[in-house]
């Protein structure tokens, strides 16, 4: 069995392959030493992420006790940072469950030891999308009324209700596949609970997109097309995160996964990106094309002051089908390279939905404004030249921060308590 | 169908922009500092009170802009705890601040720009009292608001409190339901503009032109 540890420590110290045939026994001692550096590295990134954390929680409360105006969020930019990382989270929980899924589902092979890590970094996606919700909120003390006056109409009322069952569908997928793997559990209750995980994961995409695709009073946002378009984006920033995660774990030695599923692994984020692109080239057209309003949104996007998050987009769009689509350039560094950048492009997806939302005002005569309509920055800029109506305060980028440590955290604390390593690898 | 539909007639060929109706709103609500429910705007002009145009071709004109009180309102449908409803005796929208959240979902969701406003931090005063009527609620952090066709005026079967004070006469209120109120005949009589109704809210305020 000790044989299984080579790939760990042939990544990891470097210790070339003849040397360890030769020195066993040390090697084995010294591969003792680094798990046991290693362990300790954990422990202490998981006590830094919770310091960050509860700074975070402390921004948070000075927010709310000194109000929200420390925000840059105002009447006419209503929405911020923390609407945006919401979107980008809840995209980024798909990638996990639909690898670990989709497979299992359709019985067709699986994508390797990832689908355990790949669910639990789904888990902690999700956890994060809804602390970005609940940091965005006037009144997060009234959160029980949403239980005890819920409006069913309300898109954001059915967002609610579906992440709430996808987060336990996640869990209860999760520790389904860990029975299993243990031979404790049944592979068909697995592939049932599979299949329902699926079916939330589209959902809960969509659903998200109708919080803003069902306002008709925003051009921008009232389209049939933002549901399957979120679903699209999820995919691509959701699988990306998965491939990011699993080079960080192999590289680490933690995860042995064949270069072949890693491979087939980027090819569908080939695939994702150009379908999530093909939307975006679909909305623009039907945008634009009758002229009017609809124009000055794809002006907005290709020209206007969104234009660096809108090109890079569509740049990173292109080098990630380039590199996912040619044999030749599925390296780990490129694929890693590929990944991230599309996780950023997602970002500046979300940037442009809601920023591009807000940036044209319905009635935009001259008026007096009810409260500060524009935040600083958008008021500093909006009489010079046609700036964007909002850029995040340093309390939001601090929150912001602090929610992603708790986010590392969860997910440190997963890697270090979850069996959710192969057996043999896990330290 | 609603037995009342209240609404609002605004003669946009009479007003000066004096502002007088949204001082008056600012007063009988205690509007905090820098909160305006009923604004003026200036049409066409690049600032307030400023014509459009290039001289000496010039024009100019105002008109002022709350709550639309929306016969299908976009705001009511999309507050996860009914925060904000439409009353169906008499479609006027309301708040209820005691109940709201603070998603600002339903910013979002109205398409008049700006009729509805946040509360970013504890409400502040100009004035050491409070002003205008004490069945007002008070106002309080975080939660929207909006304008409420004063519906504290509306109880005691008072006209909401814009109304009166304009000097040019161009504000117009009753219920639109009824063929012989003084909005209805008006709009029947004369050239009239809903703003946005391409979005299919019918807004029950209507502006003479
Ligand atoms: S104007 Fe806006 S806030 Fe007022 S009822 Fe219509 S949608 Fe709601
Ligand atoms: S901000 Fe208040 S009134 Fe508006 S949708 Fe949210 S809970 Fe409802």
């Amino acid at each position: 069995m000790t044989e299984k540890i080579k790939p760990a420590n042939a990544q990891s110290t470097q210790d070339s392959q003849s040397e360890q045939d030769v020195q066993g026994v040390q090697s084995s001692q010294s591969t003792q030493s680094t798990q046991d550096s290693k362990k300790q590295a954990s422990l202490v990134a998981i006590i830094v992420t919770a310091v960050i954390a509860i700074a975070g929680i402390a921004l948070w409360i000075f927010q709310l006790t000194d109000g929200m105006v420390n925000t840059n969020m105002r009447n006419l930019d209503s929405w911020g940072l923390y609407i945006i990382m919401f979107m980008l989270f809840v995209g980024l929980s798909a990638g996990g469950l639909i690898i670990s899924s989709v497979p299992r589902v359709f019985g067709i092979r699986g994508f390797g030891a990832i689908g355990k890590v790949a669910t639990w970094v789904s888990i902690c996606c999700t956890v994060l999308a809804v602390a970005f919700v609940v940091v965005d909120l006037g009144g997060p003390l009234r959160l029980w009324e949403l239980v005890a006056y819920a409006n069913i109409s309300s898109p954001l009322m059915w967002d609610i209700i579906v992440l709430t069952l996808y987060l336990i569908i996640s869990i209860v997928y999760l520790w389904a596949t860990i029975r299993t793997d243990n031979g404790t559990g049944s592979p068909k209750v697995l592939r049932i609970l599979s299949v329902f995980a699926l079916i939330a994961a589209v959902l809960v995409h969509t659903v998200t997109a109708w919080i803003f695709g069902l306002q008709i009073a925003h051009e921008f946002w009232y389209t049939a097309l933002l549901g399957p378009w979120f679903v699209s984006s999820a995919l691509v920033s959701g699988l990306a995160l998965v491939l990011v995660v699993a080079a960080i774990l192999r590289k680490s030695g933690r995860l042995e996964l064949e270069n072949k599923d890693y491979s087939r692994m980027v090819m569908l984020l080939g695939v994702f990106t150009a379908v999530d692109l093909y939307f975006f080239g679909c909305d623009l057209l039907t945008s634009g094309f009758p002229g009017g309003t609809g124009a000055d949104i794809v002006a907005l996007l290709t020209t206007g002051v969104l234009a660096p998050y809108f090109w890079f987009e569509v740049v990173s769009g292109a080098i990630t089908m380039i590199i996912a689509f040619s044999p030749s350039l599925r390296r780990p560094s490129l694929i890693v390279l590929a990944s991230v950048i599309s996780i950023v492009a997602i970002l500046c997806k979300r940037i442009q939905l809601l920023i591009g939302g807000f940036q044209i005002a319905n009635i935009q005569h001259a008026t007096v404004s009810s409260g500060p309509a524009l935040s600083e920055s958008g008021q500093a800029f909006a009489n010079v030249a046609p700036a964007l109506v909002y850029f995040p305060s340093a309390l939001e980028f601090g929150i912001v921060i602090g929610v992603l440590s708790l986010g590392a955290f969860l997910l440190l604390l997963g890697l270090r308590m979850l069996p959710l390593l192969p057996a043999n690898l896990q330290n | 169908m609603a037995e009342q539909r209240l609404g609002m007639v605004i003669d946009m060929k009479g007003c000066i922009a004096c502002s007088s109706c949204a001082m008056a709103c600012k007063i009988e609500n205690n509007l905090p500092d820098e909160n305006w429910w009923n604004r003026v705007l200036t049409v066409g002009g690049e600032n307030r009170d400023t014509p459009s145009g290039t001289y000496p071709n010039l024009s100019m004109e105002s008109m002022t802009l709350a709550c639309q009180h929306c016969e299908n309102p976009a705001c009511t449908r999309v507050c996860p705890v009914g925060a904000t409803v439409k009353r169906e005796e008499d479609g006027v929208v309301l708040q209820d601040y005691d109940k709201c959240i603070g998603c600002r979902m339903c910013i979002a969701a109205c398409p008049y720009t700006g009729v509805r406003s946040f509360n970013w931090e504890e409400p502040k005063y100009c004035l050491p009292f409070a002003t205008g009527d004490a069945d007002v609620p008070s106002h309080q952090k975080h939660v929207v608001e909006k304008c409420t066709f004063c519906n504290h005026r509306l109880a005691k079967g008072e006209a909401p409190a814009c109304i009166e004070p304009c000097p040019a006469r161009v504000r117009f209120f009753g219920d639109l339901n009824d063929p012989s109120s003084e909005v209805s005949k008006l709009i029947s009589s004369r050239k009239y503009q809903q703003l946005l109704v391409e979005r299919g809210t019918n807004p029950s305020i209507y502006y003479l032109v």
